[in-house]
Parts: C-alpha cells; sequence; structure tokens
C-alpha cells in the first residue's frame, strides 16, 4: 500500500521534472511579451517527430538529439516570431492567443499533412527496462529524461542570470519601459524570449519521444497539461512552473493509479479552472498595480 | 421623407427580399439537397458566431470554447429524445435551456477573471467536456456516440424541417444581438470591451452584465446543437466538443465583423462555401482542412483584424468625413442644471464629515503606496489634495471608488462602511470620479459616454433603449452645461484632451453624484479651459456637490480649496487652509527634500 504510493509519486516526480521543462518555455514568453503561446504544445510535438525521424533514419538516441532539436526549434521561433508574432507584439490580449491558436492548427494540419495522423513513439534500447531500487521501480527511459531535463533547466538558468542577453529578457520582463530606458532593444529581446522559448519545446518534445506515444493532435493535450502548470505556478514564473509541474505531475500519476488513467487529465483542467478562480496569479505570481503600465 | 428614413425602409425591403429568397429556396430546389446542406450548416455557423459576437465582439471576452455549448445541446436533447417519444425537434428548447444553465454556472465562477485567463478556461472547459462526455460511458456511451432515429416525417420533405427551424434561429439570433446592441444592456456591455474598471466606477454592475452576455451567447447555440444533433443523427464526443468547431466560429465572426450585428452572418455565408471548397479540392484530410484553417485565422489576425464589415464602413466614414467640415465647440452659456446628489437633504448639516478613511494600507508587491493613511472631508467642501508624485494620491482615489481594494483599513461614506461595496455600489451611493489620464470609451459617441452611467441597477433598465427617455435629455442638458454639446455626436476618441476632460466631468455629473474625486482636472489643459473647469467645479459645489480634487498646480488647488490635505509617502501629513500648508514645515520637506526648510524663507509659492 505505502510501497505502491510512494512509488506513484516517485513516478509523478519524476514525469514531473520533464513537464517542468516543457513549461517553461510557456511561461518565460508569458513573462516577456505577455503572450499565451497556444502553440507551444504544437511545438513540443513538431520536436518529437523531428525526434523520430532522426532515431529512425540515422539512429540518433532520442536523449542525444537535442543537441539538434533544441537549434533546430530556437531557429523556428526565432523566424515565427519575426514573421508572425511581431506583429501583433501591441494588440490587445484576445488577438495575440488566436494568432498562436491559428499556428497551433496550422502546425497540427502541417504535421498531419507530413507525417499523417499515426501514433509513434521513439522506443530505445532502454526504453523498456528499469532501475530497480528496492521494490521500487525505476523506468531508465523516466529517470534519463528527468536528469536531461534538471540539466536542461540548469543550463537556461545559467543562461538567464548569468549573461547579458539572459538580464535584458528578465528586465523585459519585471519592467518593459524601464529595460528600454536602460538600452535593451525590447523587439530583439522579445524575439530572443520567444526563440528561447520555443527552444525549450525542442529539448522537450525529444524527451516526449521516448515517454509518450503521440501524434500530431496530441498537442491538445500537451498545451492543456501545460496551460494548468503555468497557471498554478503562477503566469511568467520559472520557479512556479517547476514547482507547479512537480505538483501536477504527482496528482496526475496519483489520479492514475487510484482512480482512473482515463480522468488523469482531468486534473489539468481542474487546476485550471480552481486555481484561476481563487488564486488567479497561481502560487509564485505577484499582482502588481496596472494603472501606471502601458 | 428625409434620406435617412428611405435608407432605412431600403434597408428593411433589402433584408425582407434576402429573406424571402431564404425561405423561397427548398421549395424551388427541391431536389438539390447539396445546397440546401450548405445553407443549413451557414445558418448553423450565424447562430454561432452570432452567440460568440455577443461575448467576445460586444463584450470583448474572447471565447475559443464556444462549441461546447453545441456539444452540452445536442447532448442534452439526444439523451431526453432517447427516453420520451417525442420529436427531438420539439424538444430543442431544452438544448437551449441546458446550454445556457451551463453558462450561468460556468460565467458566475469565472467571470471574475480577466483577459488570457478567461481565454484558458474557455479552451479547459471545452476540453473538460469533451472528457467527460468520453468517459461517462453509462450516460453519453462514451466514444460510440449516441444515434438519433431518423425523422418521422414525410420523406418527400427532405430535411426542410431542419432548414427552416435553423433559419428561424439564424433571424432569432440577429433579432437577439440587434436588441441587445441597442439596449442599455448592450451598452454597458460595450463599456466593458472599453474599458471595464471604469465601467463599473460609472455604475455598471459588471458581473451581472457580464453572466447575462455570456448565457445569451450560448442559449441559442444550445437550441442550434439539439437541432445540428438530430440532422446528423448521431453524435459522438469528439464531433460535438471540437476545438475545430470553435476556431471556425471565431473565423467567421472575425471575417465578418465583430462587435457588428451583421458580421457574424456575413462571416458564416464567407466560411462555410470556403469550407465546402477545401473539401472539394483539397480532400477531406482532417490535416489539410486545418491547415488552411489555421493559415486563414492567422491571416485575418493579421491583416483583417476589425472584419470585413467595420473596414469597409471605415472606407465610407473616412469619404465622408473628407467632405464634411468638422464642427466647432461654442461656449455655451447656459444654467447649471440640477445636481442631485447631496442634496438630497438639505437638512444634512454642512460641514460634516462625508467622507472619512481611517488607517488605510495598500501594498504592490514591496512598495506601499498607502500607508496608515487617515482623513476626513467635510460635505459641502471643494478639498484639495496634495503631495509629490508618488505619494498615494491616484491610489486612494482607486481605493475609495473601488478600483482596487485596501489591505487593511476603512472607508466610510457618509458614517458607513462601503469597504465591501463594488465599484459600482460605490457608484449608486453617489461617489464619481474622473482620472488623470481621461478614461472615455473611445469608440462610443460623447452623447452615449455621458449616457452610459447607470445611477441604481434594475433588471428592467437593462432592456430599456440606450440613448433615450429622461436620460438622454439629461446627458444633453450635462453636455451644454460643460459645453460640449455640439460635439455630442464625434467618437470620445476624437476629442481634444481638455474636451475629453470636459466630457468625463458630465459623464461623472450623470450619476448625480454626493461626491466627485477629480484627479488633476487641469493637468495637460489650456487655460481657457482650465478656468471653465473650476467655474463649474464652484458652480456644482454651491448646489452641495463635495470635491476632492488631486491638482499639481498650485495657484489653481490655493485659490479653489479649502482645506487642503498634504500626502507623503502613503500618508496624510498636513491639512488646513492654504496658508497654514504654505507654512507647514513637514509638507516644504516632503516637496522639496529635507534640507530645503533652512532656506524657505526664498521659497514663493
Amino acid at each position: 500500500m505505502t510501497r505502491q504510493l510512494i512509488q506513484t509519486v516517485a513516478l509523478g516526480l519524476l514525469a514531473g521534472g520533464v513537464y517542468a521543462l516543457m513549461a517553461s518555455g510557456l511561461t518565460l514568453i508569458f513573462g516577456v511579451m505577455n503572450i499565451v503561446n497556444v502553440a507551444q504544445g504544437a511545438f513540443l510535438i513538431l520536436s518529437a517527430l523531428f525526434t523520430y525521424e532522426l532515431w529512425t533514419r540515422l539512429g540518433l538516441d532520442p536523449i542525444l538529439s537535442i543537441a539538434v532539436t533544441t537549434p533546430a526549434m530556437f531557429l523556428l521561433g526565432w523566424v515565427v516570431y519575426r514573421l508572425f508574432v511581431a506583429r501583433i507584439r501591441h494588440a490587445p490580449a484576445s488577438m495575440s492567443v488566436l494568432l498562436t491558436f491559428a499556428l497551433a492548427i496550422t502546425l497540427e494540419g502541417a504535421m498531419g499533412l507530413v507525417w499523417k495522423n499515426v501514433y509513434r513513439s521513439v522506443t530505445p534500447r532502454y526504453f523498456a527496462s528499469s532501475f530497480q531500487a528496492g521494490s521500487l521501480f525505476f523506468p531508465r527511459a523516466q529517470v534519463f529524461a528527468f536528469l536531461t531535463a534538471i540539466v536542461v533547466l540548469a543550463i537556461l538558468y545559467v543562461l538567464l542570470t548569468r549573461t547579458w542577453t539572459g538580464r535584458a529578457i528578465r528586465a523585459s520582463s519585471a519592467n518593459p519601459q524601464g529595460a528600454q530606458l536602460v538600452g535593451v532593444s525590447i523587439g530583439s529581446v522579445a524575439a530572443m524570449t520567444f526563440a528561447v522559448g520555443v527552444a525549450t519545446a525542442g529539448a522537450g518534445g525529444s524527451l516526449l519521444s521516448i515517454l509518450y506515444t503521440f501524434f500530431p493532435a496530441s498537442h491538445y493535450q500537451w498545451i492543456s497539461r501545460l496551460l494548468g502548470i503555468v497557471v498554478l505556478g503562477g503566469m511568467g514564473s520559472l520557479p512556479g512552473a517547476v514547482i507547479g509541474a512537480l505538483m501536477l505531475g504527482v496528482a496526475e500519476t496519483v489520479t492514475a493509479t487510484y482512480i482512473s488513467i482515463r480522468w488523469a487529465v482531468v486534473v489539468f483542467y481542474l487546476v485550471i479552472l480552481v486555481v484561476l478562480l481563487i488564486r488567479p496569479q497561481g502560487l509564485m505570481g505577484v499582482r502588481l498595480r496596472e494603472d501606471v503600465a502601458l | 421623407m428625409s434620406a435617412g428614413r428611405v435608407n432605412g425602409l431600403l434597408r428593411w425591403a433589402l433584408l425582407l427580399a434576402a429573406l424571402a429568397v431564404l425561405v423561397a429556396f427548398p421549395l424551388a430546389r427541391k431536389e438539390d439537397a447539396y445546397h440546401q446542406t450548405v445553407l443549413f450548416l451557414i445558418f448553423l455557423f450565424a447562430v454561432m458566431s452570432g452567440g460568440w459576437n455577443i461575448i467576445s465582439g460586444f463584450t470583448g471576452y474572447v471565447s475559443l470554447g464556444q462549441s461546447a455549448f453545441l456539444g452540452i445541446g445536442a447532448y442534452t436533447v439526444a439523451l431526453v429524445a432517447l427516453q420520451v417519444h417525442v420529436s427531438p425537434l420539439f424538444l430543442v428548447p431544452l438544448g437551449g435551456l441546458a446550454a445556457a444553465a451551463s453558462a450561468a454556472v460556468l460565467g458566475a465562477v469565472v467571470m471574475r477573471t480577466r483577459g488570457h485567463s478567461f481565454v484558458i478556461i474557455t479552451i479547459a472547459f471545452l476540453f473538460l467536456m469533451q472528457t467527460v462526455a468520453l468517459n461517462w460511458r453509462s450516460v453519453t456511451h462514451g466514444s460510440n456516440g449516441i444515434t438519433l432515429p431518423l425523422p418521422r416525417w414525410n420523406s418527400d420533405l427532405g430535411n426542410m424541417p431542419f432548414y427552416y427551424v435553423m433559419l428561424g434561429l439564424m433571424v432569432l439570433s440577429v433579432a437577439l444581438s440587434a436588441w441587445i446592441r441597442r439596449t442599455k444592456f448592450g451598452m454597458g456591455l460595450i463599456a466593458i470591451r472599453e474599458d471595464e474598471d471604469k465601467a463599473a466606477v460609472i455604475g455598471v454592475r459588471t458581473s451581472v452584465y457580464k453572466v447575462l452576455a455570456f448565457v445569451a451567447s450560448a442559449v441559442l447555440i444550445g437550441v442550434a446543437g439539439g437541432v445540428y444533433g438530430y440532422f446528423l443523427t448521431f453524435i459522438d464526443p469528439r464531433g460535438m466538443f471540437d476545438i475545430l468547431m470553435s476556431v471556425q466560429i471565431v473565423l467567421a465572426a472575425l471575417l465578418g465583423g465583430r462587435g457588428t450585428i451583421w458580421g457574424p452572418v456575413l462571416g458564416a455565408f464567407l466560411l462555410v462555401p470556403m469550407n465546402e471548397i477545401t473539401n472539394n479540392y483539397f480532400g477531406t484530410s482532417p490535416g489539410e482542412r486545418l491547415f488552411v484553417f489555421g493559415l486563414l485565422l492567422g491571416a485575418v489576425v493579421l491583416f483583417l483584424p476589425r472584419g470585413v464589415i467595420p473596414t469597409i464602413r471605415g472606407w465610407i466614414d473616412r469619404f465622408r468625413e473628407a467632405k464634411r467640415p468638422a464642427p466647432t465647440p461654442r461656449p455655451s452659456a447656459s444654467a447649471a442644471p440640477r445636481t442631485a446628489g447631496p442634496g438630497a437633504a438639505p437638512d444634512l448639516e454642512e460641514g460634516a464629515p462625508l467622507l472619512e478613511i481611517d488607517g488605510l494600507i495598500k501594498r504592490f508587491g514591496g512598495v506601499v503606496a498607502v500607508d496608515q493613511c487617515s482623513l476626513f472631508v467635510r460635505r459641502g467642501s471643494i478639498t484639495g489634495l496634495i503631495g509629490p508624485n508618488g505619494s498615494g494620491k491616484t491610489t486612494l482615489f482607486n481605493l475609495v471608488s473601488g478600483m482596487s481594494r485596501a489591505d487593511r483599513g476603512t472607508v466610510r461614506l457618509d458614517s458607513r462602511s462601503i469597504d465591501r461595496a463594488p465599484a459600482w455600489h460605490r457608484a449608486y451611493l453617489g461617489i464619481g470620479r474622473t482620472f488623470q489620464i481621461t478614461r472615455l470609451f473611445k469608440q462610443m459617441s460623447v452623447l452615449e459616454n455621458v449616457v452610459a452611467p447607470l445611477g441604481r441597477f434594475a433588471w428592467a433598465q437593462l432592456g430599456a433603449d440606450a440613448v433615450s427617455g429622461p436620460e438622454a435629455r439629461r446627458a444633453q442638458e450635462l453636455l451644454d452645461f460643460v459645453g460640449m454639446l455640439p460635439l455630442a455626436d464625434q467618437p470620445a476618441g476624437q476629442l481634444s484632451f481638455g474636451q475629453q476632460k470636459l466630457v468625463e466631468l458630465a459623464q461623472v455629473l450623470m450619476l448625480e453624484p454626493q461626491l466627485i474625486l477629480l484627479d488633476e482636472p487641469a493637468g495637460g489643459i489650456n487655460p481657457a479651459l482650465i478656468q471653465r473647469i473650476t467655474d463649474l467645479i464652484r458652480e456644482l459645489n454651491q448646489q452641495g456637490v463635495t470635491f476632492v480634487v488631486v491638482e499639481h498646480n498650485m495657484p489653481l488647488v490655493l485659490s479653489l480649496c479649502d482645506p487642503i490635505l498634504v500626502l507623503a509617502r502613503g500618508r496624510c501629513i498636513a491639512q488646513g487652509s492654504a496658508e497654514t500648508i504654505q507654512g507647514d514645515r513637514a509638507v516644504l520637506d516632503a516637496y522639496l527634500g529635507e534640507g530645503w526648510s533652512r532656506v524657505e524663507e526664498r521659497l514663493e509659492v
């Protein structure tokens, strides 16, 4: 009984670590640009499909392929920003969310055309084996993915805190006008942020490919998860996203184990509803006065 | 007959002709099942986009989950139809009822959120409904779906009953939108879209308005869902709670023009044929359709954000504008209109505290904007509120008018605590305010802006014509009083800053307030208008209106206000007459920095 609970929570935390990486891009983009990138789920699936191609054609290990997918998605994010997102930077919230939504379904459609609506997954050798610690089992794929996610998140953290660009990104998130005054070009920072945000979906998608089966329309399920996490953690807060991801990872596996796997996804929808109603700023978000901000 | 009347008649004639064509079509082309179906789908999308337009076009809350109400309606009707042996077509009102009820419940809890949160919740709601329909197998049969009996009417009729019911729903939907747009309810919705906080401050009970708008946007979609489900004779969770359906709803409304009455109809007439073309030329694989609709939605958002109708209307207006000289305002010499309020009670002793603030604290993150502030404002006074930038004056106004909530402390009006009262209720109690940067509803005309405030809430008034009756007359009086009547029909956004300040004052007077908070009435406007505004303030004050004036123009404050309160670092540090304040050491320190008082003899105010 207890063993099962510990096992469940441990698996939840492993999943949560990967969720944290996936959600970091969403929260980063929201924090700096005040745009909910609904296409983040579609970027994840796209990267998973890239990973699938690299693995089936070149035999590249899915975790190592992060070195390819991350820069590729960074580039894609940058292009998408310059071509589309930059145009609605100053439009009302409703228009920006419609644009990213349009992006999501265009990507879904394109993926459906190229890869067809077939379930896939990437199955490297360690796919089906587990580490064993006492009576607990830890699937190797989950452990590797978790560790990789932590490493990528750490790199992201260092980028944000130790580099000029990172500081510019955080400054623009905290106070756009102030950042502009001290010489930060908001436009290029926004492009950089969007690209970095999509790049995290690159890494996240590669990990997704070994942990879950996926097909183009899976992105709805993923964006729902990510929105739940980001809303719980506080929109725009990176630490919040990590905490929210771990909590929801556990909540999801507990629901799947003790209630039914079919209801597990409902956890995220309910969290979105309840959090936005009771504490709209989430766990780590702060409310600021709005009347002076432009 | 005037040109306007001819235009109106012509429009009605055109509408009736178009309707007659649609009514006659199935009778004339009995065998043409394909085009009947296309038209049926056009009507369906017109109904759905029309509903979406009420909550998202009029009210400004974008819903991406509107197709959930289609599913709710379809499932309700199908489930009831399996129990009772009545044609599902007679049960469709139940679908509307179910959709309206779920919108009311969701709306009541969701409407506390704004902007991004609302969009996210509507997506979550749609997927939640789909998951429930998939998993609650004992009732919904899960992914197997529900099969409805085939229609029992004479097969010669074909799909005609569906066609006419949906056509009727479309007419109803347009009528509902047109009616809402004309009423005070509709004007309140537009006010919420333009500036929700401001709407609340002028007495629009925003929470009720928003829930009603959400219900109105759902009800006909629910009815249509019942019809649509029976038309398909098969419903399943993926088809009924379909995000792609939501996308098309949004797309049609955006294409035609959101916030307009005919936009959704025009959008449906554009979208459904495009849908058919895509199906015929690109095949029906979901990938292709998604790709095309995704691109289309993106293109509309980027290049045609206002939609076809408003864009064309914009061209026409610009063409007319070029031919007509702009009206110039002329000062008016009319007497001040009666103001209610205060007066309201002449027996009330002048000089008793009207507004009392006690130990008020407001924090923003680590900044304490208002810190243990206590002060009072006497009835009948023109109280000045001065203080350096950042001393908390505007925050204090926000707390008094209910735009934000204090962390601690009490605000009393007429010795009654109003801490728990929402902004609109404070407006009903007689608190009016203007803003440092004017916050008029820029898309509305000047007259509409002044008519918009509501001094009380009543269900009956929601349905009243927006600009009509005593309110319209009074608004014209007030506009005349501030000298802006000649500009009554101009969009408020086109006025100069000073003119906007005057209109905002007239807007506040509409509430017949007993207390008016003026935030920098003279800031950024020319001296002639400043004189006009101070004259108005004095005139209103003589009729009993109490004023609190935040202002940086010291000569103005010193001549107009008595007493004057001084705020620094969120606290009231001094109060008294102009002379007292000018000599007060703490005030000089606060304004000029400590140490300045040593050379205070050189100070000239």
